[in-house]
């Protein structure tokens, strides 16, 4: 007994996860979510809390598209103190040059 | 072989009368033989017909008074299409003549809503997917140092301009399968691909620039600029070497109603200055973006 061809070799790692390659408790899902919960009658109750709720803003007058014209060229951000862009220090000192308030 | 004495004595009167007619003549025996089959009781005669009859009603199992009956349940018995036989049961049929369907020339137009949000799931109102070369005429998707320039605003709605753009894909990615044209997979797929680079700078970004500002509130705490619980006049930030130059200019600052204003007016020409080292360009924008205060 062998296994299938599919199966055989490294391929099987490019395969999709499923309910048999692993120990029970699983749960796939579709990455949707819950919005409520199951009753013992078979019933569904629908918490509203959990329902998502989109917001889309006013696109009106809004000029900005998906895509950037490829005559801009690529820019990378240049940043000396090795920390990158999420340093904090350039962060807190942007803050006070725009004297936030709050 | 008992002699007829032996028999009961009331048959053996019956058979003694019929002798001793037998002696007396020959019609009188007919009579009493008709005589002695009327006497018999019924539920005699009945077995003796039962004998030579085969009808289904003495089959039956439940002959009792108030039997059930036996029904069939083959509601189709003996209904035939080789012979034509038609229903068992008179069908119900409407006088009414069946409508008769409008031609499409005469039937009125459908109006829609010029302005329904759902045309935007199309790229144009004429087709319903573009063609290949217009598919490809598309730039490259933003780069996450061009998407740090922008506020919180401009980012919401940049990914929901992505979103459509995304639907309008499907929707042509749908209508090309539908139909079947076997082109144009590659140029939309390319297109798709740009777009969802994009939304993941946006992504990219905005996580980025949490990070940055959580980690910022606590370096702030060290900051011996910085008054985080408020302080005197409920002012967070002080400058120290704003305060040693201009001493005048202190309490018009420290009013937070005014300051608001004048803030962002004094703080414009003040930035070169502060960020001396720091190109303004390689800064991350804050949560309250410089670019507000013009749109705004």
């Amino acid at each position: 007994m062998q296994p299938t061809r599919i199966l055989q070799g490294m391929r099987y790692r490019k395969l999709r996860l499923t309910t048999k390659d692993v120990n029970k408790g699983f749960y796939k899902g579709t990455g949707t979510g819950t919005i409520g919960r199951h009753t013992k009658h078979g019933g569904y109750v629908i918490d509203w809390t959990k329902v998502r709720t989109y917001v889309c803003p006013s696109l009106e007058g809004f000029k900005l598209t998906p895509f950037v014209t490829k005559n801009i060229q690529k820019v990378h951000g240049q940043y000396e103190d090795g920390q990158g862009p999420r340093s904090p220090a350039l962060y807190l000192s942007r803050w006070k040059v725009e004297n936030g308030l709050d | 072989m008992a002699p007829s004495g032996v028999i009961r004595p009331s048959m053996g009167a019956v058979i003694g009368s019929c002798r001793s007619a037998q002696l007396a003549g020959g019609a009188p025996l007919r009579l009493a033989t008709r005589a002695t089959t009327a006497a018999r009781p019924s539920h005699l005669t009945s077995q003796r017909a039962a004998a030579l009859s085969t009808t289904a009603s003495l089959l039956k199992r439940h002959k009792y008074e108030g039997a059930r009956k036996t029904r069939d349940n083959n509601k189709h018995r003996g209904e035939s299409a080789v012979r034509r036989t038609g229903a068992r049961w008179r069908t119900s049929v409407d006088s009414e003549p069946l409508p008769k369907p409008v031609p499409r020339d005469e039937l009125p137009a459908v109006e829609t809503d010029p302005n329904h949000g759902l045309w935007d799931f199309f790229f144009d109102r004429e087709t319903v997917a573009q063609p290949p070369t217009r598919d490809a005429a598309h730039g490259r998707a933003w780069m996450v140092e061009e998407l740090r320039h922008k506020s919180w605003d401009d980012l919401h709605r940049l990914w929901w301009v992505c979103v459509k753009e995304r639907n309008r894909i499907a929707t042509a990615n749908w209508e090309r399968n539908k139909s079947e044209l076997g082109f144009g997979d590659v140029e939309s797929a390319e297109r798709d691909r740009q777009v969802r680079i994009t939304m993941r700078g946006i992504k990219h970004t905005l996580t980025e620039r949490f990070n940055a500002w959580e980690d910022a509130r606590k370096l702030a705490e060290t900051d011996p600029e910085i008054d985080l619980s408020g302080g005197e006049n409920g002012t967070i930030y002080t400058p120290a070497e704003y305060l040693e130059e201009e001493t005048f200019d202190e309490t018009e600052t420290l009013a937070a109603e005014e300051s608001e204003e004048k803030a962002a007016t004094e703080a414009q020409p003040a930035a070169p200055k502060a960020t001396a080292t720091l190109d303004p360009a390689e800064l991350p924008t804050s949560s309250k973006p410089e670019g507000a205060a013009p749109r705004l």
